[in-house]
């Protein structure tokens, strides 16, 4: 079983209420944003526009791995405690992983049903961002 | 400088601070982000969600009377309760959670001026720790819908009889520009445009940088001088889905004491998607 798969699992596994509490778990734990980012034209060049409030997100591929960073305003734990959760899904996993990990990520494991549709949106295109960048990336590095 | 028409309806943060353990009080969080109140909230606020506690998940429509009872009973607020509610950006879903619980005839409803970003600013103390109040057994005594809230129907006879409609979106919504608002491409429409007639007065101009208020006379600017609204007037707000107009109703009525407005809370997303319905473009 991958780690989005355990994720996944975790999360269909508890009552709506629990869900938010362990995407709030995540929320805290968001890894910082490393120095070289911080400046503001890469924030910018990076903002996800789809997402109400400012989040910005990298996607690499180093060496057949990926790793992705994200600067989300505290003001937003939704999404925060989302990408969080993909950055421990997903760090250091192979491109393979990133893109066979279940495409209706967010009904699968009921955060949808947690966080109500509306607010599903922004999640689902940072989710998409995110695969379709590693798809880009990956394919970069094998063509070289 | 004169004060608002309803000023007993406002509390400021230092109020809420030194009345945080008044059990004739409930405190109401509601925010945008479903985690925000999670994430830390004023010490014994509940938090009530504009999506999952008050909107009908089948139906497009709030929770019918029995549901709101119960929801109310469970978070222990009574009849007589008080309830203070705050909230993030500029108070903005504090004001539709505010809206919703008039229409269900709560009577004494307030908001706290500056919502969540005031009292964080102030630096004032923030929990993780949900409390937990004696269950209440919360009646509906009367709707107030027929005074607060507009149908399409309601606003086809608005147009025809050219009483004024204000659109709180921003000015590129309004013009048919974009489609939806920035960064809330969910919430769009088929059609761009405004309601013939509405005038466009965007939500946040009656809010300061702090989240707080405007004074009564900047907002009477606005809403009287540029908008030429008259306290008389039967007003109609809309926005995509009702929330931003749920703020701008609460300015006219509270705030300037216009007290025939309703909110349109089917809005955009609903006049915007609906066949035959007549469109303005600039």
């Amino acid at each position: 079983m991958t780690r989005i798969e355990e994720i996944v699992e975790d999360f269909e596994g508890l009552e709506p209420n629990f869900r938010l509490e362990l995407l709030l778990d995540y929320a805290d734990r968001l890894p910082p944003l490393p120095e070289r980012h911080r400046n503001p034209d890469e924030l910018e060049s990076h903002r996800v526009h789809e997402c109400a409030s400012p989040v910005s997100l990298w996607v690499e591929v180093e060496a057949g791995k990926v790793h992705i960073y994200a600067d989300v305003p505290p003001e937003s734990p939704t999404v925060r405690g989302f990408i969080s959760m993909l950055i421990e899904a997903f760090d250091e996993a192979s491109p393979q992983e990133v893109l066979e990990a279940p495409t209706e990520l967010l009904n699968r494991s009921g955060l949808a049903q947690a966080i109500g549709l509306r607010r599903m949106f922004g999640l689902s295109v940072i989710y998409g961002r995110i695969k379709q960048e590693v798809a880009e990336k990956a394919a970069i590095q094998q063509s070289r | 400088m004169s004060e608002y028409a309803h000023p007993e309806v406002l509390v400021s943060t230092q109020w809420m601070a030194d009345h945080i353990d008044d059990p004739a009080l409930r405190i109401v969080e509601s925010d945008e982000d479903v985690l925000l109140y999670g994430a830390g909230h004023i010490p014994n606020a509940v938090k009530i969600d504009w999506e999952m506690d008050l909107q009908d998940a089948m139906v497009r429509d709030y929770i019918n009377a029995e549901r709101f009872e119960q929801l109310l009973s469970e978070k222990g607020i009574a009849n007589h309760t008080r309830i203070v509610f705050y909230g993030d950006k500029n108070n903005w879903w504090a004001c539709y959670a505010f809206w919703t619980f008039k229409l269900f005839g709560h009577e004494h409803c307030l908001i706290m001026n500056g919502g969540r970003q005031k009292w964080i600013e102030e630096n004032r103390p923030l929990t993780r720790e949900v409390p937990q109040f004696p269950r209440t057994r919360y009646r509906v005594r009367q709707s107030n819908e027929a005074a607060i809230r507009a149908f399409r129907e309601d606003v086809f006879k608005h147009i025809q009889s050219g009483k004024p409609l204000i659109d709180v979106r921003s000015p590129d919504e309004y013009t048919g520009k974009l489609l939806h608002m920035e960064s809330y491409p969910q919430e769009g429409a088929l059609r761009g445009g405004h309601i013939p007639g509405a005038r466009n007065v965007p939500w946040g101009r009656a809010a300061n940088a702090d989240g707080s208020f405007k004074s009564t006379d900047e907002l009477r600017q606005i809403y009287a001088v540029e908008a030429g609204l008259d306290p008389d007037d039967e007003v109609i707000a809309y926005c995509r889905i009702g929330e931003r107009s749920a703020h701008t109703w609460f300015v006219l009525t509270y705030l300037l004491g216009y007290d025939r407005v309703r909110n349109y809370d089917g809005s955009w997303t609903e006049w915007g998607n609906m066949v035959r319905a007549p469109i303005e473009k600039p």
